[in-house]
């Protein structure tokens, strides 16, 4: 793999998206969205309607099994686990934005006509597919990383005493790091693949929105208080996305047929 | 510099291509002439190496292919383009073979415009100068001035004129079949298989009967019976004398001596060539 190659053609990705902005609307959206929705349940209601999280006894019950720090006030402990649930949010954030650019990666330069004479030149595949995870991976996680910076700036700025400190933890940094970006890009490995299969970019991007459905999952059931993913199986499941999404490199390498992708387009 | 050795090309039982074999020499045009799905753009991607061949060989040295389509970044500028594609091509001064390409197509102007604002004709400029920027041994034109406007039309001939000049081995496809006359050293017409290959004068010889239009002094019924010798359905038409011969320019000596040793006064002798046209239609079977 020349890494020149790989160098110039995610130069161009970027290029190219910076000039396209509207193309990054779906993951400002979701990453306003993650920003507004934890601050508005655990911060503005409360202090609107006068009712504090910790007069919910079911609430103060679930967040006390789930998190631990008796230390913390029963309100307090509430607003802990609402923001530590909604930092599951800001997975979806890079999932989102690099599954939808990812889906127009092969298929775009397709449509436009523009993979043949790109093939003709002397870029492998692997070159050509690992610029274009990069170039939707590298937008969507500056993103995603703003909104979390806003989004402990905000908790450091909002939340009651302790909660900053409390959530400021490993599990956290795990999330944020570590399973944010493996599951962005088995997402967008996982589009590519699609996208290189198809012939047309709403196909692809309709398979893609699956991947989301595993993830809306643990976002349920965590709230539900049914399961809780703690820093030790963050880190083994940020392990086993980075697996599959090794997998999925070497299953999209195998199955990018230039011969069919060519001679199929119509 | 090209050399395609019985290249078959299947799509599922289909073969589009079959058994077609021919070189391209270094300072040669070759013009590939067929029908729509004749098999001219899945030869070139071969050629190209794009898409692999069912079975055959081909050996070439470093390619420019120009594609059916242009397909440019239409986001990025003239320049951004080429600049990119230089980078691909690993050139060792990409600014300067950027500059250079821009240079030899006349772009300056249009060098900061985004792809997406230019015409037709400018992104096909556009897309034969990323085809010359690393300056090919070999270059693969899929209907270069298809759509084109005269003038660029004219500058593109003019270009690969150049190319040719400076070594390089060119292969056309092309429906045009006066641009293949003009330009074309061989003309290679292919459905399906290679129907033919060859200089377009050796063509017309093959393929196709001339005429020849000889006026003579006085009543040119005199003169019927000579010219008869060479073609005996020789007519007169107007004040000429008209013979069908397979091979005008050889022939024409004789048939002029011929009548001069009857006594006749030939005040003009015109060959009529058959068009391109009439040998391709000829092959097609039309």
């Amino acid at each position: 793999m020349v890494m020149t190659r790989v160098r110039t053609l995610l130069a161009k990705e970027l290029l190219d998206l910076s000039r396209n902005r509207l193309a990054l609307l779906p993951v400002g959206l979701i990453t306003i969205l993650s920003l507004v929705l934890p601050f508005g349940i655990a911060v503005a209601i409360p202090m609107l309607t006068g009712q504090e999280l910790g007069s919910d006894a079911d609430l103060v019950k679930v967040s006390g099994v789930a998190v631990g720090h008796e230390s913390l006030t029963p309100s307090a402990r509430v607003q802990l686990f609402l923001f530590q649930q909604f930092l599951l949010l800001f997975l979806l954030t890079p999932i989102t934005g690099a599954m939808a650019l990812a889906a127009h990666a092969v298929i775009g330069e397709k449509l436009a006509r523009t993979l043949e004479p790109l093939l003709a030149t002397p870029v492998s595949t692997g070159e050509l597919l690992v610029a274009k995870m990069l170039g939707a991976l590298l937008p969507t996680l500056v993103i995603s990383l703003a909104g979390l910076g806003l989004y402990l700036g905000g908790i450091v700025a909002t939340a009651a005493p302790g909660v900053a400190a409390a959530m400021l933890s490993l599990r956290t940094a795990l999330l944020a790091v570590w399973v944010g970006p493996a599951a962005a890009l088995v997402s967008l490995q996982s589009a590519i693949i699609i996208s290189s299969r198809v012939n047309d970019a709403r196909t692809a991007q309709q398979f893609g929105v699956l991947i989301i459905i595993p993830l809306a999952a643990v976002l349920v059931a965590q709230f539900t208080g049914t399961f809780w993913l703690s820093s030790t199986m963050l880190a083994l499941l940020g392990l086993g996305l980075v697996g599959v999404w090794l997998l999925l490199v070497l299953l999209s390498v195998a199955i990018f047929d230039r011969d069919s992708i060519l001679t199929r387009w119509r | 510099m090209i050399s395609a050795q019985h290249l078959t090309r299947r799509f599922a039982a289909r073969a589009v291509v079959a058994d077609v074999s021919f070189d391209v020499a270094k300072s040669e045009i070759v013009a590939l002439l067929g029908p729509n799905g004749a098999g001219k753009t899945t030869t070139m991607r071969m050629l190209a190496g794009l898409i692999a061949p069912t079975s055959g060989s081909v050996v070439r040295a470093r390619i420019g292919f120009l594609t059916e389509s242009p397909g440019l970044w239409d986001r990025l500028t003239v320049r951004e383009n080429l600049r990119t594609y230089a980078s691909l091509y690993g050139l060792a001064q990409p600014d300067r073979a950027v500059e250079r390409a821009i240079d030899v197509l006349q772009l300056s102007r249009q060098a900061s415009v985004r792809a997406a604002e230019l015409s037709k004709g400018m992104r096909q400029k556009v897309a034969l100068a990323r085809a010359l920027l690393h300056e090919p041994a070999v270059m693969l034109l899929d209907e270069p001035t298809s759509g084109l406007d005269p003038e660029i039309t004219r500058g593109v001939r003019r270009l690969l004129d150049e190319r040719r000049a400076a070594g390089c081995a060119i292969l056309v496809s092309t429906h045009n079949l006066d641009e293949a006359e003009r330009l074309a050293d061989r003309v290679a017409v292919l459905h399906e298989r290679l129907l033919a290959i060859d200089r377009p004068a050796a063509l017309r010889r093959r393929l196709t009967t001339g005429r020849l239009i000889v006026r003579v002094t006085g009543d040119p019924a005199r003169s019927l019976e000579t010219v008869r010798r060479f073609d005996p359905a020789a007519a007169i038409e107007g004040p000429a004398l008209v013979l069908k011969v397979a091979d005008a320019e050889e022939r024409t000596p004789a048939i002029v001596a011929a009548l001069v040793a009857a006594g006749a006064g030939v005040v003009e002798v015109r060959p009529e060539m058959p068009a391109l046209e009439d040998v391709y239609l000829r092959l097609m079977g039309r």
